[in-house]
Order: structure tokens, then C-alpha cells, then sequence
């Protein structure tokens, strides 16, 4: 894909100002909804880059990823956890944030000089463009084997330890009479959380 | 490019026993889907068989004439060999202290069984990974696998804070190391194999650009945070203290030494440009890790938190032979985590064996357990006697090495905080085994007043025992007969053509450094 040199300009000004923007947003709205639907926009954002950057793949990826997956995933969790709590406020709130920021101006400044000051070894190969999936193939099926099949055992593994951690330990001796009352309850026995060991060791 | 060529290129022989270790997850996944709660009879000793068959594997690829695979994403070189073993080595002893021990708790052991050998699985590429995404992807598989052992006991309240904490410090610390990674990607021109990122880099610059520097620093973040040296270290006593202590004899031990090839790998081979810079950092390191360590260990009140301590003032005794960067500090590394190894494991076997039999792990209810249990009593009291130093133990040789080595290279002020530090550290041990077995009968705690008699025929109780004399007997007779463990450890180093570059190199290094040095000292007459 090419475009017009003033088209990628101002497609890059427009793009650039909706992620600065909504990063902030994301970081000084007190409500968290809106801050994780701003993330959203800050990932559309960032695929819009990857667009202009002429790799079409990377920002497909990134719009599934981490907008369909990574952000709805923050969005659950929200939802799941909706407990209203007003905290008091804290006093001299302002002096961590202030030192908050400074960090983040120095740490700024450190990796902005760092990336004007350092002659980076571009590579000559002209951009890929569309042919990037074919590409992205051959490598994972060469030189990335190991990394793509290690790959597939890492997703196992967060498979079967995602259920372990989900899964209930516990199903009651008899179902509850009242099942009207409590058909939205999920049928498990009260239990409080004790220590694994000194349960075993009472057993 | 046609298929057998191909197939002759990757060169997949290279990661055999990886290869065994994932099919015998997998035959311990499905059997256990098939048959059910019955199979935890046979799943933890067929794992043991197959981390065995693993480790049978790594003795034949031993000085293998073609040690590069996978187009040179893995290499599987006498180092990466000699670190994959110690992984290995250290599941197949956690495995059998493990079974009683999840038994009891209520949870299912096939799962905690599959789940650390993925761990195992992890170290082992990240041990011989020369490429920057087999790293990251290795260095996860890694983490997340230590996660999930650690909120395995998802009943346990310390468990589930130890999981989340572990998470988010250790999420934090991979995204620092991957930023540092993709600098390297930027500045060597789009390359991710650390040979070709070194050639490029050499190439491209005489004088250290910033970005190496920032990139170094990232990426000394996120190896710090797996060896668990001082600033990176907040996790480990709150990790260590809460997980099941199966999971915390493994990281210890497994993601440690995976921590510790990582570092030679990474460092030499791709930072020769600011060596001196890396060496700086690690020597602050090592001494905060060796002095804090050791210091705070003196105050801790549980077993598992003075552990915890004492691990990372060990890995700051490793981080000297890395540091001086000669043969023989290589080597010591190498043999110091070997012994390390069986004296660390036999020590959280018989810190398992009290929890399992008492309930708690506070060093106050040990006192007066010399009269109930000898054979716990001697165990522990050998492991700890081995990890302060103390001369006719295997890790009175380790420590000797490792400051030998330091010596001889010139680090006085590194071994002179060493040897400080670790006669500070036997006070700590020394004091635990003084509760044992100075108490009189009517200063016993209520648990040992308690404590029920040894049944050894119980499930599970068999495989403890016999992890546990292992431990012993290696402990005590590694350090009088470490001549093939002294051998293994030097070979390893002297067959790694890397490393013998690196050394070279240093030693032209220190050469010349001296000889200017004598001329600008002749200068002024």
C-alpha cells in the first residue's frame, strides 16, 4: 500500500493525537470503564501505525489481540468485580503523584534521548507489505520452529492451570430443596479459605 | 529449500530430551484424564522415569560434533548441556517430595506434576536458547508454569497472595526485559540470533552506543528478577513463604540455575561492547545480594522465609564466578549450583517432612526434635551445616572454589564480602540446628510434644524417605569424592567454544590493561 506523502502525514498527526489523547484519559479518568474503553482506542490507534507502517498483518493482529482479547478480558473483570467502595482521601496524595510523574519524565527523557542519540542499524530490505503472511510462515516453520512449537506446549499449560484455578473443588452432598430461591446460586458448599497445610495435617 | 534439507538443517536431535520431557507430560496429562484419581499411583513415578530418560538423553549429547540446531535459535553446547541437567536434576528430586505432600493438601497431583515439568521444560530451551524469541518464549513458559505451582493451593490464602504477587512482579519484570530485547533487535539491524546481533554490533560501532547501555540495564532487570538478586528481590521471601514448598525447593533451585545460563549466555555473547559496564552492575548486585541476604536471614522467625533469605545470598555467591569471567570462575559457578542442588533440595525435603508431620514451619517449633526424630534432625542439620560452609561438606568445597576463583582473579573485595558474609550466615543455620538438638526434653515445643511416630508406609511417604537420603548422601559425600562433579563442572566450560572465546578475550583484555598500567607507571622516571 502507498499512499501520498500529505495523506500519511496527516494521518499520522490524527492518529498520534487520538493515542496521546486516550492514554491520558486512561490514566487521569477516576472511573475504570472508561478507562478501559479508552485502551481500546489507544490499541486502534497503535494498529492505525502499523497500517501506515505498511504491515497490515501486525495491526489485524493487534486489533484481535488485544482489542478482542486483552481489552474484553479487562472488561469482564470489571464487570465482575463492581463493588462500589469510597476510599478516604489520602493526605498528601499530591506529593506521590508528583513524584510519580517526575519518574515517568525522567524515565521519558532518558529513552527519548536514547533513541535520538543512537545510530540505529536500519535494515536495506525493502518493506514486505502484503506478502507478510507467507513470510511469517516460512519463518515459523524454519528458523522460529522451536519458539512456535515451545509455543504450543505454553498455551497448554495456561489452558490446563486456567481450569485448575477455576474449577470448584467441592460439590454438595445433596442438591438444595429451595430451588426456586436459589437458582442463581452456584451449588457449593460454604467454605471458608484455610491453610492446605495445617488442614493436612489435622487429616 | 526442500524438505530433507530442511529436516537436516533443524537438526531436531539437538533437543531430544526436551523432546522427553514433553511426551511424558503429556502421557501423565492424558493417562490422568483417562484414568482419573486412581492414576496418582503411577503418574509421579513414570515422571520421574521420564526426567530420568531426559537426563540419559543430555549425557549422550555430551560434546555432540554439531551442536547448533534449529538454524541457530538453539544451541545445545557443553554449557546449555551441564544447566539443562541441573533443571532436570532438580525436578526429578522435587517430584517425589512432592506427592505426599499434594496428597494431603486435597489437590490433584497429576496437574501440579505436568505443570512443573513444563516448568522443567521451560529452563531447559532457556539454558541452551540462542535467539532472542526462543528466550522470551522459553523465559514465559517458565514464569508462567512458577505462577501457576504457586497458586496451586488455591485453597491457602498465603497461596493465592504469593501467586498474585509473583504474577505482577514477574509480569513487570518480563516487559522491562522484552523492551531491552527489542532495543537489541533495533540496533543490530533487525536480527534476533545473539551471534549475529554481536557481529553486528561490533561491526557497527568501536565506542558503546546508549542504547546498548539501556538495553543492558532492561535487560539485567529481568534477569535479576529470576536469580533473584538484591533490588529485584522483593518477591522471593512473600513467594517463597506462601507457595507450596515443593514449588519453592524448585524455584530455588530449576528457575535459579535457568536464571543463571540465561545471564552467561546473554551477557557474553551479545555485551562484550560494555562488558566493563555489566560487570559494574553485578558486582553491586552480587555484594547487596550477599550483604542483605545474609543479614536479614539472621532475623527471620520462619523456616521458609530464612530459606528464601538464604537462597539469594547464595545466588550472590554465584554471581562472583560470573563476575571475574575466567575459566575457573565459570567453572566454580557451575559446580557451586551443582552442589548447591542436593543441599538446598535435601534441606526443603526435610523443612516438608516437619510441615507434613506438625503443621507449621516456625524454627521456635522445632526445638527438641533431636529426641523424636533423628533421621529429620541429622538431614536437616547436614543441609544446613553444607549451605553455611562448613569444611567437610559439599558446600564448604563449593564456596572454596567460587573464592578461589575470585581470588585468583583479583576480586579481593568481592570474596573478602563473601567470606565475610558467610560466617555470618552459619550463625543463622547454626541456630536452627542448636534448637534441635541442644533443647532438654522439657524445653520441647507442643508440636514436637506432639508429634506423631514415623509411618513410613503411609502413600507417598516412601518416595520422601528415599529423596531425602539421596539429598544426605550427596550432600555429604560430594564435597570428600567432588572430583567428577570438579571434572564435569571444568569440562563443561573448557568444550563451550563461547565461553573460551570470552575468556580468551578477557584475559588479552587484563594483559594489556596491566601493561599499560607498568608503562604509565615507568612514564614519570
Amino acid at each position: 500500500m502507498t499512499l501520498a506523502e500529505g495523506v500519511q502525514l496527516v494521518s499520522f498527526g490524527l492518529l498520534a493525537a487520538m493515542m496521546i489523547a486516550a492514554a491520558l484519559g486512561v490514566v487521569l479518568l477516576s472511573n475504570i470503564v472508561y478507562s478501559a474503553f479508552l485502551l481500546g482506542i489507544v490499541f486502534v490507534s497503535i494498529s492505525g501505525m502499523y497500517v501506515l507502517l505498511n504491515a497490515g498483518f501486525v495491526a489485524a493482529a493487534q486489533i484481535l489481540i488485544y482489542v478482542g482479547a486483552v481489552n474484553v478480558l479487562i472488561l469482564f473483570g470489571i464487570m465482575l468485580v463492581n463493588k462500589r467502595e469510597d476510599f478516604a482521601p489520602v493526605r498528601r496524595a499530591w506529593l506521590g503523584k508528583v513524584a510519580t510523574g517526575a519518574v515517568c519524565l525522567g524515565l521519558f527523557a532518558l529513552l527519548s534521548t536514547m533513541v535520538l542519540g543512537t545510530p540505529w542499524a536500519l535494515s536495506s530490505e525493502a518493506a514486505i507489505g502484503d506478502g507478510a503472511t507467507v513470510m511469517i510462515g516460512l519463518h515459523f516453520f524454519s528458523d522460529f520452529l522451536l519458539p512456535f512449537e515451545l509455543a504450543s506446549v505454553l498455551l497448554l499449560i495456561a489452558l490446563v492451570g486456567a481450569i485448575i484455578l477455576a474449577r470448584r473443588e467441592f460439590i454438595p452432598d445433596e442438591m438444595p430443596q429451595d430451588t426456586v430461591g436459589d437458582a442463581l446460586k452456584l451449588p457449593e458448599r460454604p467454605r471458608e479459605l484455610v491453610p492446605a497445610s495445617r488442614d493436612g495435617a489435622e487429616s | 529449500m526442500d524438505f530433507s534439507a530442511l529436516a537436516a538443517q533443524l537438526n531436531a536431535g539437538a533437543i531430544l530430551p526436551e523432546g522427553i520431557v514433553i511426551i511424558t507430560l503429556i502421557t501423565v496429562l492424558v493417562g490422568d484424564l483417562i484414568g482419573g484419581r486412581a492414576s496418582s499411583r503411577w503418574t509421579p513415578y513414570l515422571a520421574i522415569a521420564g526426567l530420568f530418560a531426559a537426563i540419559v538423553a543430555l549425557v549422550y549429547q555430551w560434546d555432540t560434533a554439531n551442536p547448533i540446531a534449529f538454524l541457530g535459535g538453539f544451541n545445545s553446547d557443553a554449557l546449555s548441556v551441564v544447566f539443562r541437567g541441573i533443571i532436570v536434576l532438580s525436578a526429578m528430586i522435587t517430584v517425589p517430595m512432592s506427592i505426599r505432600y499434594v496428597e494431603q493438601s486435597g489437590t490433584s497431583l497429576a496437574e501440579f506434576i505436568v505443570i512443573l515439568m513444563t516448568a522443567t521444560l521451560g529452563g531447559m530451551v532457556l539454558s541452551g536458547a540462542d535467539e532472542l524469541v526462543t528466550i522470551f518464549v522459553a523465559l514465559e513458559t517458565l514464569s508462567i508454569s512458577s505462577y501457576l505451582l504457586t497458586g496451586y493451593m488455591k485453597r491457602d490464602p498465603r497461596s493465592n497472595e504469593a501467586a498474585l504477587k509473583y504474577l505482577l512482579i514477574g509480569a513487570a519484570s518480563s516487559a522491562i526485559f522484552l523492551y531491552g530485547v527489542s532495543l537489541l533487535y533495533g540496533l543490530s539491524g533487525g536480527q534476533t540470533r545473539l551471534s549475529a546481533i554481536a557481529a553486528q554490533l561490533a561491526a557497527d560501532s568501536s565506542d558503546a552506543p546508549i542504547g546498548l547501555v539501556v538495553a543492558l540495564v532492561f535487560v539485567i532487570a529481568g534477569i535479576a528478577f529470576k536469580i533473584a538478586a538484591v533490588p529485584f528481590h522483593q518477591w522471593t521471601p512473600d513467594v517463597y513463604e506462601g507457595s507450596p514448598t515443593p514449588v519453592v525447593a524448585f524455584l530455588s533451585v530449576g528457575s535459579k540455575a535457568a536464571g543463571f545460563a540465561l545471564a552467561i549466555r546473554l551477557l557474553v555473547s551479545v555485551f562484550p561492547l560494555v562488558s566493563e559496564q555489566w560487570h559494574f552492575v553485578f558486582t553491586a548486585l552480587a555484594i547487596l545480594s550477599m550483604v542483605l541476604g545474609n543479614v536479614v536471614a539472621l532475623a527471620q522467625t520462619s523456616m521458609k522465609r530464612l530459606l528464601a533469605y538464604s537462597s539469594i545470598a547464595q545466588a550472590g555467591f554465584v554471581m562472583i564466578g560470573l563476575i571475574v569471567g575466567t575459566e575457573a570462575g565459570y567453572a566454580s559457578m557451575v559446580f557451586y549450583l551443582l552442589v548447591y542442588l542436593f543441599m538446598n533440595l535435601g534441606g526443603f525435603t526435610c523443612v516438608i517432612l516437619f510441615s507434613l508431620r506438625t503443621g507449621t514451619d516456625q524454627i521456635s517449633e522445632y526445638s527438641g526434635l533431636y529426641q523424636k526424630d533423628p533421621l529429620l534432625t541429622l538431614g536437616l542439620s547436614i543441609c544446613l551445616l553444607s549451605l553455611g560452609g562448613i569444611p567437610p561438606l559439599a558446600g564448604f568445597f563449593g564456596k572454596l572454589y567460587i573464592f578461589w576463583a575470585g581470588w585468583q582473579a583479583g576480586a579481593y573485595g568481592l570474596v573478602l564480602v563473601g567470606l565475610i558474609t558467610s560466617v555470618i550466615s552459619i550463625y543463622y543455620y547454626i541456630r536452627v540446628i542448636k534448637m534441635m538438638v541442644v533443647k532438654e526434653p522439657q524445653e520441647m515445643s507442643d508440636s514436637v510434644k506432639n508429634y506423631p511416630p514415623m509411618r513410613w508406609n503411609l502413600p507417598g511417604m516412601r518416595p520422601l524417605q528415599v529423596s531425602l537420603v539421596v539429598a544426605l548422601v550427596a550432600t555429604s559425600l560430594a564435597g570428600i569424592l567432588s572430583n567428577p562433579l570438579f571434572t564435569l563442572a571444568n569440562d563443561s566450560i573448557t568444550h563451550t567454544p563461547l565461553l573460551k572465546a570470552a575468556i580468551a578475550e578477557q584475559a588479552a583484555a587484563m594483559v594489556s590493561h596491566t601493561e599499560t598500567v607498568e608503562t604509565i607507571a615507568i612514564a614519570p622516571q
